[in-house]
C-alpha cells in the first residue's frame, strides 16, 4: 500500500514537472519548426506546427548571406575570453568579501551594488567615447575588458561563498600555512564549483547573445560577433524569418553544449554532500 | 556565517599599521580587478551621463545647457510616471511566481528524481530561445484576434481576450514572457545553491520523520538564505530595468495606452528613437534612485524574514 | 563652430571623470575603422553604412572596379540602425562617410552642418533624373541637399478582389479606384461590403486609415518656419475619417507588423488597406494562401507617400567628394531598375518606371501588373515638409488614436489631449512654435 502512495506522489511530480517542461519547450521546439519551414508557412494561420523540408534551403541562404563560420570564430573566443577573466576575478573577489574582513568592507560592497544598478543604456555613448580614444572600436577589445569583473559576478560569489565555505576549512588552511590566494585557489574554488558552473554558464551565454553593445562598437565587417551578424538578416521592409530561425538556431546550438558540461557541476549526489561537510 | 578574516589573526600583538596594511595587501588586490576596470569604464560614463542629464541634446549638434530643467520636466511627466507604476506591476506579477516556481522546481531537480539532468537541460531551454523568435511566438501566442491562447478559451467555451489591446493583458502577456525566460534560469542558480547544503542534514531530517515540506522550509529555505537574497536583488534589478520583453512584444511606444511602457523602454525611446539624449540621462537617473530604494527595501525585507 | 563648441562641452564633462585629456581632438579620427589600403594604388576608403536589403550588394561590389581611387567598405546593419548612427555621432568618432537616412530626415535638419550639402559637389546635374517630391525631402528649406534619394514608397489601395465580387462591389481596378475616389467612398463601399459580408472587416486598423491620409497630405505637422500646424484642418480631416471608420465599425483592429496581422491577412477576415509598395512582399509572405486574389488600385484620396529613404555623406568623411560620386553611381537609374528586380527596392528615378523589368503580370496579384498603379501614384505625389519635430510628434496622434479604438476613449477628448501632450513635448524641447 505504502509502496502504492509512494509511486502515486513520483508519478505526480513527474506529471507536474512535464507540465513545466512542455511550456518550456514549446517556444524553442516552434522556432525548430520555423527553421524547417518557409516564411509564408510561419504566419499561415492556423500556423504549420509540423516539420517542413525547407531547413537546409535556410541554412544554405544563412551562409550566403552573411559570415556565419567567421563571427562564429569571433564568439566563441570572446565568449571563452570573457568566461575565463570572470571566473577567476569574481570568485577571487567574492570569496574574499564573504569570507574576510577589511577596512573599508562594507563601503566597497555597496559601490560594487550601486554600479550594478546603473542602467546600462546610460552608458552607452560615454562607454563609446573611451573606446574611440582607447583606439578600441572595432577590436574585441572592447567587449572583453571592460567586463572582466564585474558586479553580478562577484555580488553572486560572494553570496555563494557565505554558505558554501566554511570557517574551520579556511582555519585549518592557514594553519597549513596558506597565503590568502591559495586559500582561495585551494579551499575556495573546490567548494565554489557549482557557483562557478552557474557563472560560466550565464557569462558565457550573456556574452554569446549580447547584442547592442557589440553592434555599436564593431564596426569592421569583418570583425564582427555572431548576434550582430544575425541581425544583418532583418531587412528594412521585410524580413525572411524562416532563415532567420535558423540562422538562429545554429548559433543556439553551442549554447545547449555549454549548458550540458556546465550543469554536470549540479549532481544532487547525498554521499558526496556527505563527505563534503 | 561569522566573518573569519585576517585581522583576526594578526591583530594581537603587532599593532604597526604599515604591517597591518600589508597584511591587507592580498585581499585589496583580490578585489581590485573590479573598482580599476570601473575606475576606467564607469565613472567616466556616469559623470558624462550626469553631465547631459543637465542639458539638451540630440545627439548630434551642440549641447544647449538647460539647468535642471530636465529634471523639472521629469517628475510632471505623466508618461514617467505610468512607465514606474508599469514596471512595479509587471515586477510583482512576474518576480513572486517565477522565484516561487524555480525554488520549487530547484528543489525537485535536487532530489533523487529520475531523468533529472533531461529536466534541467528543458527547463534551460528558454534561456537559450532566441529573441526573435520569442518575439514571433508570444505574438501569435497572445494575439488580439487570432492567437493560440484565445483559440484555447474559445475551445473551452470562454470569453476570448485582446490581450495586447487591453491594459491588463499586456501585463499579463509580459509578465508570463518574464516567468517563462527566466524561470529556469533562477532554478539553476537554487539548484547551484543547494549543492552547498550538506547531504547529512536530509538524511538526519528523514531519520526523525520529516515530510517532504518540512524539509524544504525547515532545512532548504533557511540555508539557501544567502542565494536567495541574490536572486531576490538581482531579480529587482533586473524587473526595474524590463526593457527587451515589452520592447518585442508591444514595440518601443509601449503598446496600447503605454500599457507595457516600463523605465527602460522610455528611456530607450526617448534617447534612441527621439533624439533626446539629455532627457534620457535624466530618465536613467530617476530610475537609478528608484532601482536603489526598491533594492534596499527588499534587502531588509529578505534579511529580516531570516531572523525570525 | 558649433563642433568645436560640442568638443568644449565634451572635455567640460571629461574633466569630471578621468579620461579627461583623452578627449582632446575627438572629432578628429573619422573612420581609422579599416587600414588605409591607399598607399598600394592611392585609393581612399569610404565606409558606408546601410539597412540590409536597402541597396543590392552586387551593386556595392563593383565600386572598387567602377571608381579606381575608391576602396569601399559597406557596412551592413539590421536592426537598430538610427541607435548606432546615434552613438557615432554623438561620441564623434567612428562615423561613416556615407550613411543611410531613412524617411525621418528631415529631423537631422536642425544639424544639417554636420552632413556636407550635396549641392556643392554638383547634386543639381542630376536632379532631374529623380521624382522632385522625393528630391525635395533630402533638401533642408534654407537649400542645404543632405540626403541623397534612394527608394520611395508610393501608396496604393490593395484589396481582395474576389471578396468584392462576391459582395456585390465592383472588382476590377480601374472600377475600385472609380468608384472610391475619396476616403468617405471608400468607407461607404466598406459599409456595404461588411452587410454583405458580415463576418470579414473592409480595414485593418484606423491608425493604417491615419497614416495613409497623412502620407497623401503636403501639409504635415511643422511648416518650413518652424511652427506648429498639427492642430490645423488637414490633421483634423484625418482624425475624424479614422475616428468614422471605427464608429462605423468597418476596422478588424488589427495593427501592422504584428502576428495578429499576417493571420487576419491569411484567413481572408480583412478585405482591404491601404499601404505603400514596400507592403507588397510583406503581404506575400504574411498570406501565401490568399495568392492571386488580390488586387492594388489608386488609394481613396489619391497618391502618397509612406516610407523610403536616403544616402548622406556626413562631415567627418575626408573624402567627399569622392562619396558623393559613389552615391551617385550607386543610386543611378539604372541602379535603381537593378534593385527593384534584385530585392523590389521601388526606384526613385522615374525614367525607369516604363522598363519592361518593371511590367509584368504578377501572380500574387491575380496577373495584374501592379506597376501601372504604383508609378502613378509615385509621379503625382505632392510634395511635403515633415519639420525636425516629426519623430516627437508622429507617435503621439497613433498613441491616442489607438486609445480611441481599444480603450473606448473618446474621440473628441482624445483630440485634445493629443495636442496638449504634443505640445507639452514640443515645447520641452524649445520646438513649440505657433
Amino acid at each position: 500500500m505504502a509502496l502504492v502512495v509512494r509511486s502515486i506522489k513520483r508519478l505526480s511530480v513527474h506529471f507536474l514537472l512535464l507540465i513545466g517542461v512542455a511550456i518550456s519547450i514549446f517556444p524553442f521546439y516552434w522556432m525548430v519548426v520555423m527553421s524547417t519551414n518557409t516564411t509564408g508557412d510561419i504566419f499561415r494561420f492556423p500556423p504549420k506546427m509540423g516539420f517542413g523540408p525547407h531547413l537546409l534551403t535556410n541554412i544554405q541562404h544563412v551562409l550566403q548571406s552573411i559570415n556565419f563560420a567567421g563571427s562564429f570564430i569571433n564568439t566563441v573566443g570572446v565568449s571563452v575570453a570573457q568566461t575565463v577573466f570572470v571566473l577567476l576575478f569574481d570568485s577571487l573577489a567574492g570569496f574574499t568579501f564573504a569570507k574576510f574582513d577589511f577596512p573599508g568592507r562594507k563601503v566597497l560592497f555597496l559601490i560594487l551594488l550601486g554600479t550594478f544598478m546603473v542602467p546600462a543604456q546610460l552608458s552607452t555613448v560615454p562607454l563609446f567615447v573611451i573606446m574611440a580614444h582607447l583606439g578600441w572600436v572595432g577590436s574585441f577589445k572592447a567587449l572583453v575588458i571592460p567586463g572582466m569583473a564585474n558586479a553580478f559576478g562577484i555580488f553572486w560569489m560572494r553570496q555563494y561563498a557565505q554558505g558554501a565555505v566554511h570557517d574551520d576549512l579556511l582555519d585549518a588552511g592557514r594553519i597549513d600555512g596558506c597565503g590568502h590566494f591559495r586559500l582561495w585557489w585551494h579551499v575556495g574554488l573546490p567548494v565554489l564549483r557549482p557557483a562557478l558552473a552557474f557563472l560560466g554558464i550565464f557569462t558565457s551565454i550573456y556574452t554569446w547573445n549580447d547584442y547592442f553593445w557589440p553592434l555599436v562598437v564593431l564596426i569592421n565587417p569583418n570583425r564582427i560577433t555572431l548576434q550582430v551578424a544575425l541581425s544583418q538578416l532583418i531587412g528594412i521592409y521585410s524580413t525572411d524569418y524562416s532563415m532567420v530561425m535558423a540562422g538562429t538556431l545554429m548559433a543556439t546550438i553551442p549554447l545547449i553544449i555549454v549548458f550540458l558540461l556546465g550543469s554536470r557541476q549540479f549532481i544532487a549526489d547525498i554521499a558526496a554532500g556527505a563527505i563534503r561537510s | 556565517m561569522s566573518v573569519t578574516g585576517i585581522a583576526t589573526g594578526r591583530e594581537e600583538g603587532k599593532g604597526r599599521t604599515w604591517q597591518r596594511a600589508a597584511g591587507y595587501l592580498p585581499v585589496y588586490a583580490s578585489i581590485a580587478p573590479f573598482y580599476i576596470l570601473f575606475a576606467v569604464f564607469g565613472l567616466f560614463p556616469i559623470f558624462f551621463s550626469l553631465y547631459i542629464s543637465f542639458h539638451s541634446w540630440d545627439g548630434i549638434g551642440p549641447m544647449r545647457f538647460v539647468g535642471l530643467e530636465q529634471f523639472e520636466y521629469l517628475v510632471t511627466d505623466n508618461n514617467f510616471w505610468i512607465s514606474i507604476v508599469n514596471t512595479l506591476v509587471i515586477w510583482i506579477m512576474s518576480t513572486i511566481p517565477m522565484l516561487f516556481l524555480a525554488l520549487v522546481i530547484a528543489f525537485l531537480l535536487n532530489s533523487q528524481i529520475r531523468y533529472r539532468g533531461a529536466y534541467r537541460v528543458a527547463y534551460f531551454i528558454p534561456n537559450v530561445t532566441s529573441i526573435v523568435a520569442i518575439a514571433i511566438i508570444f505574438g501569435s501566442i497572445f494575439g488580439n484576434h487570432f492567437g493560440l491562447l484565445n483559440s484555447v478559451l474559445h475551445a473551452i467555451g470562454l470569453h476570448q481576450v485582446q490581450w495586447l489591446n487591453n491594459p491588463w493583458g499586456i501585463k499579463v502577456a509580459i509578465a508570463s514572457m518574464v516567468v517563462w525566460r527566466w524561470t529556469g534560469y533562477n532554478a539553476i542558480i537554487y539548484l547551484a545553491g543547494l549543492q552547498s547544503i550538506p547531504g547529512v542534514l536530509y538524511e538526519a531530517a528523514r531519520v526523525d520523520g520529516a515530510s517532504t515540506p518540512q524539509i524544504f522550509f525547515r532545512i532548504t529555505i533557511p540555508l539557501l538564505r544567502p542565494v536567495i537574497l541574490f536572486t531576490v536583488i538581482t531579480s529587482t534589478i533586473g524587473g526595474m530595468q524590463l526593457f527587451t520583453e515589452p520592447q518585442i512584444l508591444v514595440g518601443n511606444s509601449g503598446g496600447p495606452g503605454q500599457a507595457g511602457l516600463t523605465m527602460v523602454l522610455y528611456l530607450y525611446q526617448q534617447a534612441f528613437t527621439k533624439n533626446l539624449f539629455g532627457y534620457g540621462a535624466a530618465i536613467g537617473w530617476g530610475l537609478f534612485v528608484i532601482i536603489v530604494l526598491f533594492s534596499a527595501i527588499n534587502w531588509r525585507v529578505v534579511q529580516r524574514a531570516g531572523v525570525r | 563652430m558649433s563642433r568645436s563648441l560640442t568638443r568644449r562641452e565634451f572635455l567640460k564633462a571629461a574633466s569630471a571623470g578621468i579620461v579627461g585629456s583623452a578627449l582632446l581632438g575627438s572629432t578628429a579620427c573619422s573612420s581609422p575603422a579599416s587600414p588605409q589600403r591607399a598607399s598600394a594604388n592611392q585609393r581612399v576608403t569610404l565606409n558606408l553604412w546601410y539597412w540590409n536589403r536597402s541597396i543590392d550588394d552586387k551593386i556595392l561590389a563593383q565600386v572598387d572596379q567602377q571608381f579606381p581611387n575608391v576602396h569601399l567598405v559597406p557596412q551592413k546593419i539590421g536592426g537598430d540602425f538610427k541607435a548606432k548612427l546615434l552613438v557615432s555621432l554623438a561620441g564623434h568618432a567612428y562615423v561613416p562617410d556615407i550613411t543611410g537616412i531613412n524617411a525621418d530626415i528631415s529631423t537631422y535638419f536642425p544639424d544639417k552642418d554636420q552632413f556636407y550639402n550635396l549641392y556643392d559637389f554638383g547634386a543639381h546635374k542630376v536632379q532631374r533624373e529623380y521624382l522632385k517630391w522625393k528630391w525635395d525631402e533630402g533638401v533642408t528649406p534654407g537649400g542645404y541637399m543632405i540626403g541623397y534619394p534612394m527608394d520611395t514608397g508610393p501608396t496604393a489601395l490593395f484589396y481582395r478582389y474576389d471578396l468584392l465580387e462576391k459582395a456585390g462591389l465592383p472588382s476590377d481596378p480601374d472600377e475600385v479606384a472609380r468608384a472610391m475616389p475619396t476616403w468617405e467612398a471608400y468607407f461607404e463601399a466598406g459599409r456595404k461590403f461588411q452587410a454583405a459580408m458580415p463576418h470579414v472587416h473592409w480595414l485593418d486598423d484606423i491608425t493604417t486609415v491615419f497614416t495613409q491620409i497623412m502620407a497623401q497630405s503636403p501639409k504635415q505637422y511643422m511648416d518650413k518656419e518652424g511652427r506648429f500646424i498639427g492642430d490645423g484642418e488637414h490633421v483634423k480631416r484625418a482624425w475624424d475619417l479614422s475616428v468614422r471608420a471605427h464608429q462605423m465599425d468597418l476596422s478588424g483592429n488589427v495593427a501592422g507588423f504584428t502576428t495578429d496581422w499576417n493571420a487576419a491577412m491569411d484567413n481572408g477576415s480583412i478585405a482591404t488597406f491601404v499601404g505603400a509598395v514596400w507592403m507588397k512582399l510583406i503581404l506575400e509572405q504574411a498570406a501565401p494562401d490568399t495568392k492571386g486574389k488580390w488586387h492594388v488600385c489608386r488609394a481613396p484620396g489619391g497618391a502618397g507617400n509612406n516610407g523610403g529613404s536616403f544616402l548622406a555623406v556626413t562631415k567627418y568623411s575626408k573624402h567627399p567628394k569622392e562619396a558623393f560620386e559613389v552615391i551617385r553611381w550607386v543610386q543611378s537609374p539604372p541602379h535603381q531598375l537593378q534593385a527593384y528586380v534584385e530585392i523590389d527596392l521601388y526606384p526613385s528615378a522615374p525614367s525607369v518606371y516604363s522598363s519592361p523589368k518593371m511590367n509584368h503580370p504578377e501572380a500574387f496579384y491575380g496577373g495584374q501588373n501592379t506597376n501601372l498603379v504604383f508609378s502613378t501614384s509615385a509621379r503625382n505625389v505632392r510634395p511635403g515638409y515633415f519639420g525636425p519635430g516629426y519623430d516627437i510628434i508622429n507617435p503621439i496622434y497613433g498613441q491616442y488614436l489607438t486609445n480611441v479604438e481599444t480603450q473606448g476613449a473618446n474621440p473628441e477628448a482624445a483630440w485634445h489631449a493629443t495636442l496638449d501632450e504634443i505640445k507639452r513635448q514640443l515645447s520641452h524641447q524649445g520646438m513649440y512654435k505657433k
